[in-house]
């Protein structure tokens, strides 16, 4: 059987020291295979973002062990492979939209060749074409997310993991990502993101995983959460779904 | 080790430092000082060539160091802040090849000024007939260009303990404080009980001497002193590579499992 493109098992990741911890994801686990398109979401400070930053290295699991392409998350041979959009980014206000392209496709291993001839491609693709050679400061939130979709993807990675994805993207940057997701799933790449934008999430994903207080509490495919949640939609369904975990605790 | 990605990270420094205009203070202080020369010689004030060697060496390290030490030290904390840091280390690069990138931009940084100062300290010489002593003059140079990456690797590793204010602080007072730093722990010695002695001893070793990169006095008075010899330079080196090596292990032992 094929190694699973994430593959997380049992992690806990836990903040702070001398005894002031706090367990922001607690024992999870959950794979994603190749192909999949999977939207993880919960509340603020469910342990969404933790989650995806200890699959990049920049945070380091307390336990239990996470592999991207069957080799350890974080690790640069892992990254090589993933296009990768964080939370919140701010991008060099001293360079240009192009020589930030070729920073970090050059950190990537792409050749300046190739850089040259695929960079005006990719601006393009998110609707920056015309604004290659402008310093990023005077980029808008907006065109700075637009940049950061074009940086994860410009080294033409296997997998994408996108940290609130549509953050800051008025609608018509919504519709361009939304097409650009399409067609990276259409040649079997696989995306796994968070976001709060639950319509997005049905309209893109075909699994969700939802997350909790640092708990997975679901984890299912479109189809049965629509089948499941019936008429009121997915976002009540997460609503209820929230209230009952609470309710469950208590 | 990824050579293009210390050399992508490292331009990506020396790009910031010189769009952000932070070294255009460098180039208007080295502007005021050629004004200064100009105006002595328009004054006729011949003759002042050891004042004049001495004002630009002392200005351009002073200067140099001040901007390798705000530099060094603002470069990791200012990455976290703005967060461009996470996209930078999503890349498959590994956390040493971005310290050590990010170290060759400061230092090469600090050179750029290096460079600017000895324009302007070549120029005025000739607008001024005074004789530039080269042998020292290079050796100065060069002892400085070590003695800056000494004190940018402290930098760094001040910048992972403690915060950006307070790295800078610690680093410009080492720097200053060396002309007199080791001279003040032998007067001290001989009044210390056996703790504090063990105290001193460790000082001694822990903070390098920085004093011993300082050639301005040598090149200052050129004509009474012979240039330095290989040997002292090679052992001044090796001296700098271990400081260089120790606060570099340091940095990174620290950045590898920080927690992002």
């Amino acid at each position: 059987m094929a190694e699973s493109v994430i593959g997380v098992h049992e992690i806990s990741v836990s903040y702070g020291k001398r005894g002031k911890t706090v367990k922001a994801v607690d024992n999870i686990s959950f794979t994603v295979e190749q192909g999949e398109c999977v939207g993880f979401i919960g509340l603020n400070g469910a342990g969404k973002s933790t989650t995806i930053k200890t699959l990049m290295g920049f945070l380091f699991a307390t336990s239990g062990e996470a592999r991207v392409f069957g080799l350890p998350a974080g690790t640069p041979s892992s990254r090589s492979r993933i296009g990768y959009l964080p939370e919140v980014a701010l991008y060099y206000p001293f360079m240009k939209a192009r020589e930030l392209l070729e920073l970090y496709g050059g950190l990537s291993g792409l050749p300046k060749q190739k850089l040259h001839e695929k960079i005006p491609a990719v601006l393009e693709a998110v609707g920056l074409g015309e604004k290659s050679e402008i310093l990023l400061k005077h980029f808008s939130k907006g065109m700075q997310q637009r940049l950061g979709i074009a940086q994860s993807i410009i080294a033409e990675p296997d997998l994408f993991i996108f940290d609130e994805l549509t953050s800051g993207l008025d609608p018509i940057g919504r519709h361009t990502l939304r097409s650009l997701l399409k067609d990276l799933k259409a040649t079997g790449k696989t995306i796994f993101f968070s976001s709060h934008e639950l319509t997005e999430v049905e309209a893109l994903c075909d699994r969700v995983l939802i997350i909790h207080k640092g708990r997975i509490v679901r984890d299912a495919k479109i189809a049965e959460l629509s089948a499941e949640s019936g008429s009121k939609g997915l976002e009540q369904f997460f609503i209820d779904l929230v209230h009952d975990t609470e309710a469950t605790h208590e | 080790m990824n050579s293009r990605a210390v050399r992508l990270i490292a331009g990506t420094v020396l790009k910031e430092s010189l769009r952000r205009r932070e070294m255009y203070v460098l180039v208007f202080a080295a502007c005021s000082l050629l004004a200064i020369i100009l105006s002595m010689d328009f004054f006729g004030l011949r003759g002042l060539s050891k004042f004049y060697r001495e004002i630009s060496l002392r200005v351009m390290g002073l200067t140099t160091a001040f901007a390798v030490i705000v530099l060094a030290a603002r470069q990791l904390p200012r990455e976290l802040e703005n967060r461009t840091i996470y996209p930078l280390l999503a890349r498959p690069i590994r956390r040493a090849e971005f310290l050590l990138g990010k170290l060759t931009g400061v230092l090469l940084a600090g050179i750029l000024c290096f460079a600017l100062f000895m324009f302007i300290f070549v120029l005025g010489s000739l607008r001024m007939h005074v004789h530039i002593p080269w042998i020292h003059f290079l050796q100065h140079l060069y002892l400085q260009v070590l003695m800056l990456a000494i004190v940018a690797t402290l930098g760094f590793l001040l910048s992972l303990l403690v915060n950006t204010d307070a790295a800078i602080t610690i680093c410009t007072l080492l720097f200053l404080l060396s002309a007199v730093s080791s001279m003040m722990l032998v007067n001290l010695y001989g009044y210390m009980d056996w703790l504090g002695r063990r105290v001193l001893i460790f000082l001694t070793y822990f903070l390098p001497q920085l004093t011993l990169f300082d050639l301005s006095e040598k090149t200052v008075h050129a004509e009474q002193w012979p240039p330095l010899q290989a040997s002292v330079l090679l052992t001044l080196s090796l001296y700098a590579s271990v400081y260089i090596a120790l606060y570099f292990i340091g940095a990174l032992v620290l950045f590898r499992r920080k927690e992002l």
